[in-house]
């Protein structure tokens, strides 16, 4: 079913149960388990992602992750006292009636580019700001009860203004259950480094990962091409190492080796050590000795204004 | 839950028709799925009818595929077998309530209910499955991805809630024309190391005695009041195991 041609710009995804009807603008990816398009409700304005599923039964658990992370998002808004409607990701699920019946859901737009593209375009300056607001969307997940699974630059969206977005929680499972999607390069498992049972270090591990394919897709090549029997975390370590960014470095490597206790204190410790050095140097910047005269002379026309003033 | 995945790269020569002896697993409540690998040249075109016969004849799932992509295939197939199974018996269950019992005829909400306890089936569900691993000569340069692919399903494996065991015969054995045990059911993924280092090839390939071998150690084991199980023949496993659940 995935090799069917995708639906013409124009063509109305109109629902089975719910009735609501979407028009397609344009195909915007097509993944494992699905086909994404813009469309926009028909009459309205907004731009949404619309995802036609391959398997029904695939697409469903996709949509009950989603559901359940709606839900537990919303208490915590709530609890927040924020009221943030751009939170909602899921629209609706429903059928496309005239299209065999094939399963699809409606979620919000995400405009953007995918991570490594974002990066090559804007350079790797952008990794501590990114990777901040990456880690905070994967501690929010954690905190939900779910693991992300699948974490790669492909499936992370970033704003032209640095906001990062996961997408695609085709691979996403409840803490504590097998991993159930996962690429090879960014698997645990395929360095010998641990289990695939879905805890906070799965995902934090993902996370380094991508970190290392970001900096040096090459290096990091190089050492997956290796038998797997000589295929290890060492090579990984040994990769981090060579970053000229230390303190990233050690990030990557406590993460490799599974040492955060979770990804509260992983996003914490990037916080303070990859992020933060940079609003520290503006912090203690010495007011300029230009902006300090230009202070005093006003502070010298003032006294002078006074004078006068007071003189008449 | 049984499985059995046969790796070959070619035609059965010796002994039974493997497609009997796949019809024969399925009866007894074991799906047989069947991967062929080969990395130069293409598989002949007996080699992948048997294949897909073996397969279809074992309600399992086959593909041909390279040794790069042998890993991932063995874990897809896996896990889609458990889920057909578990989706065969919750939809049994779901026709006796809602008399729909395909899902994609249910509404929203109850097929994401079905989903939520198909879901829960997969991971928690025991299961076992029987690598059989065809060692014939032509086989011989493919052995070592054969074993890394194998450690690497048994990782998976491994991070399932429910028990999962592995088990790996290879064929043609040494003594009769079946197959020979190389590891009894374990889920010890460390236990998958040169598995195969002291092999000697054999040019024949008795696919279907090898198949019957493997049927033969699964009621073997079951006689043996294997956690005192119902025997394999109670097609009314899959129900009871999810009585608790579809209410
Ligand atoms: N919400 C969204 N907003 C914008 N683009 C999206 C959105 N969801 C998916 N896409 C695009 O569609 C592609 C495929 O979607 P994805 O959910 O990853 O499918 P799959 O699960 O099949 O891999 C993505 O790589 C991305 O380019
Ligand atoms: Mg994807």
């Amino acid at each position: 079913m995935s090799s069917n041609p995708p639906y013409p710009a124009g063509t109305v995804v109109a629902g089975k149960w719910r009735g609501n009807r979407y028009v397609v603008e344009r195909l915007l990816g097509r993944g494992a388990n699905g086909t994404v398009y813009l469309v926009k409700r028909e009459g309205r304005r907004e731009w949404y992602a619309l995802k036609v599923g391959y398997d029904t039964l695939d697409l469903q658990s996709e949509i009950n992750v989603l559901t359940s992370l709606q839900s537990c998002r919303k208490r915590n808004e709530h609890r927040a006292r924020r009221e943030n409607p751009l939170s909602s990701f899921l629209l609706e699920a429903d059928d496309f009636v005239d299209g065999n019946n094939v399963p699809f859901y409606v979620m919000r737009y995400v405009q953007g580019k995918p991570l490594h593209l974002f990066l090559s375009k804007n350079g790797p300056s952008w990794l501590g700001l990114v990777g901040l607001k990456l880690l905070n969307n994967i501690r929010k997940l954690h905190e939900c009860g779910f693991v992300f699974g699948d974490l790669k630059p492909e499936n992370v969206m970033v704003s032209d203004y640095g906001e990062a977005e996961l997408i695609d929680f085709g691979g996403a499972s409840p803490i504590g259950r097998s991993v159930k999607q996962f690429t090879e390069w960014h698997d645990r498992g395929f360095w010998n480094a641990g289990s695939r049972t879905g805890d906070e270090g799965y995902d934090l591990f993902a996370f380094a990962i991508l970190c290392l394919r970001l900096l040096n897709e090459q290096g990091l090549k190089t050492a997956a091409t290796q038998l797997p029997q000589t295929r290890n975390v060492e090579e990984l370590l040994r990769l981090a190492r060579t970053l000229p960014d230390k303190k990233l470095a050690s990030w990557l490597i406590l993460a490799i080796k599974g040492g955060f206790s979770g990804s509260e204190q992983a996003m914490q410790t990037w916080k303070e050590h990859i992020y933060t050095p940079r609003t520290a140097k503006q912090e203690n910047i010495a007011t300029p000795r230009w902006l300090k005269s230009a202070f005093a002379l006003s502070l010298f026309v003032l006294a002078i204004t006074m004078f006068w003033l007071f003189r008449l | 839950m049984k499985q059995i995945l046969l790796i070959t790269d070619g035609c059965s020569n010796v002994g039974e028709s493997p497609v009997m002896a796949a019809a024969h697993a399925l009866q007894e409540g074991i799906t047989v799925n069947v991967v062929g690998v080969v990395d130069y040249g293409t598989i002949g075109e007996l080699g992948s009818r048997e294949i897909a016969d073996i397969a279809k004849a074992g309600g399992g799932i086959s593909r041909i595929v390279g040794t790069p992509q042998l890993a991932q295939t063995m874990q897809m197939m896996t896990r889609k077998t458990v889920v057909q199974t578990i989706q065969l018996a919750v939809n049994k269950e779901v026709k006796k309530i809602l008399g729909e019992g395909s899902l994609e005829e249910l509404p929203p909400l109850q097929r994401s209910q079905v989903v939520t306890v198909v879901d829960e089936l997969t991971e928690t569900s025991d299961l076992r499955i029987a690598l059989l691993i065809d060692t014939s000569a032509s086989m011989k340069p493919k052995l070592s991805a054969v074993e890394d692919a194998i450690r690497d399903l048994a990782l998976s494996l491994e991070a399932r809630e429910g028990k999962s065991e592995i088990a790996v015969f290879h064929f043609p054995g040494r003594l009769s024309d079946g197959a020979d045990l190389d590891m009894d059911w374990t889920n010890d993924v460390s236990g998958v190391r040169s598995l195969f280092s002291r092999l000697r090839m054999k040019g024949a390939t008795p696919t279907g005695p090898a198949i019957f071998r493997v049927l033969e150690h699964y009621r073997y084991d079951t006689l043996d009041g294997y956690r005192d199980r119902r025997p394999a023949e109670d097609q009314g496993e899959g129900e009871g195991m999810i009585g608790g659940y579809v209410v």
